[in-house]
């Protein structure tokens, strides 16, 4: 089973810290790498779905004419929030190709504060726990860190372990943050604490860059030249179902109705994974999900990460391209290209072998006093 | 000292009988006068809606449900703070409530810890509830 609709084109730019180019040129450059992937030209595209203000503005400096403009707005589920409106709008004769785009330059801002610091990532309002000096999603998550070392003894040492790990990843993957510096544990110890159990190494960094999709049909995606991937399932889930029952601490995301809706979408499990593509701003986040997913047992993350199962060697290699912890911050769409890149087997150095299923997640959009996210799930199937 | 405010603050027709309470040192939470269920803030109850809400008293203890500790300052009403504690305190009735820890040492604040509300004056005649490690009686 799959949801009879695929990825059929993929444009990624250069990702990077403070490229100093206008957003929507790097919005332009990944569309043109998408048409060139797929062998389409711009009259093609038919839908847009972006993730920005300005995209009133970009669809006529794009030059396209598609007959809808949409905005996404989950943060990091925005990714696979976009590939689903698009099958929707697919699916009822709206569009035959529909653009799903993103193009941000986060990383150039960097705007000074009213108290003259430089403001980043997650330098964003919270409301009512913002008098109290509450802000960014660094320590928004680790609200939930401490939780888990709380309920499960999950350690400095076991963040430490995604980090060093992920960064294993990126330094094997020209174009990453971390491309070619290694780090060790000793790093991750020595790197300052941000805002407790959270050091720098355990945080992800603002990048510039863009990403453009392509979505159709399998059968018009069946006529293309690039190499398409099968979306075999979605789904989505909200963390506030959670702050209602007291748990939102002690879930990451709600991922269990995602997974039960994207996998029963897919006529998957768990077991067929072959690469796991994990939203992870922060070290924590991984470990959380890869419990949430069944990937291990409850509190068992960790101990999983350090013991290698997330490399490429291991049970279920997690973020091969260094995710966002070290590759680059392309919201959620650096999960979807990891997971694209691997089920095209076009993951290099860190390519998972004969690589058939990907799970892509994707998390964001944060607020105020419920300190919750939405979230979604994405399983992609490589055509081969 | 009166505290600074962030500037995302301000009158709030739903949520002004809160913060009127805390002028008078009186913790409140909306509660849903069918089941009893205590939010925090102004919320519409998930199993009755809003027509039996009302803001009740309540006893201003909790214990640390999570925490994490800033080092750095990012706001301009922190700066003299650094490094301080924000946890989120289950309160007895149920809800969740932000808030700093004052009168805490970094290295004693532990999940599960008893905490209880104490009143600061901040600037224009607010006055912001926080919380503190719960004292004998």
């Amino acid at each position: 089973m799959a949801t009879g609709f695929s990825i059929a084109g993929l444009g990624v730019t250069r990702q990077g810290r403070n490229l100093q180019v206008p957003a929507r040129q790097l919005r332009r450059e990944a569309l043109e790498l998408a048409l060139d992937d797929a062998g389409l030209v711009r009259k093609d595209i038919d839908g847009y779905i972006g993730t920005s203000s300005e995209m009133f503005e970009d669809v006529r400096h794009l030059g396209l004419s598609p007959g809808f403009i949409w905005s996404m707005n989950a943060g990091g589920a925005t990714a696979t929030w976009s590939v689903l409106n698009a099958i929707g709008a697919i699916r009822n004769g709206q569009a035959d190709i529909v653009a799903c785009v993103y193009g941000a330059t986060p990383s150039s801002k960097n705007a000074p504060l009213a108290n003259g610091r430089k403001g980043g990532y997650g330098a964003f309002g919270y409301g009512y726990p913002m008098m109290y000096g509450m802000v960014g999603a660094a320590a928004a998550h680790a609200l939930h860190a401490r939780r888990h070392m709380y309920r499960y003894g999950t350690t400095t040492e076991h963040l430490g372990a995604v980090a060093v790990q992920q960064r294993a990843y990126a330094a094997l993957r020209p174009g990453t943050l971390g491309y070619g510096q290694p780090i060790t544990m000793e790093d991750h110890h020595a790197s300052p604490m941000i805002v407790d159990p959270f050091r720098r190494l355990d945080c992800c960094r603002d990048t510039d860059g863009g990403v453009v999709l392509l979505v159709t049909s399998d059968e018009r995606a069946a006529d293309l030249q690039s190499k398409s991937v099968s979306v075999l399932g979605i789904g989505t889930g909200d963390n506030l179902r959670n702050w209602w029952t007291g748990e939102v601490y002690d879930l990451h995301d709600d991922i269990a109705p995602a997974k039960a809706l994207a996998f029963g979408q897919a006529g998957i499990s768990v077991e067929d994974v072959d690469v796991a593509c994990l939203y992870d701003p922060f070290t924590i986040s991984p470990i959380m999900q890869l419990e949430a997913y069944g990937f291990c047992g409850p509190g068992e993350g960790g101990p999983f990460i350090a013991a290698g199962e997330t490399s490429i060697d291991g049970k279920i290699p997690t973020n091969t391209g260094g995710g966002q912890l070290s590759g680059y911050y392309a919201t959620g769409f650096t999960a979807m290209v990891e997971g694209l890149l691997q089920m095209r087997g076009e993951g290099g150095a860190t390519q998972v072998p004969d690589a058939e299923v990907a799970l892509v997640s994707g998390h964001g959009g944060n607020a105020g006093v419920q300190n919750t996210w939405s979230h979604a799930t994405l399983l992609l199937g490589a055509d081969r | 000292m009166t505290q600074l405010l962030p500037p995302n603050i301000g009158a709030d027709a739903l949520d002004d009988p809160f913060w009127d309470g805390c002028r008078r040192h009186q913790f409140l939470l909306h509660v849903c006068g069918v089941c009893q269920r205590a939010y925090w803030p102004s919320s519409t109850c998930i199993d009755h809606g809003w027509a039996n809400m009302s803001w009740q008293p309540s006893s201003g203890r909790g214990v640390i449900h999570t925490y994490t500790v800033f080092h750095h300052s990012y706001l301009p009403w922190t700066a003299d703070k650094v490094p301080y504690i924000i946890a989120v305190v289950k309160l007895e009735e149920g809800p969740f409530f932000h808030s700093d820890i004052l009168e805490c040492a970094i290295e004693d604040i532990a999940v599960d810890m008893p905490v209880e509300v104490v009143y600061l004056d901040a600037e224009e005649g607010w006055v912001i509830p926080h919380f503190r490690p719960t004292r004998p009686s």
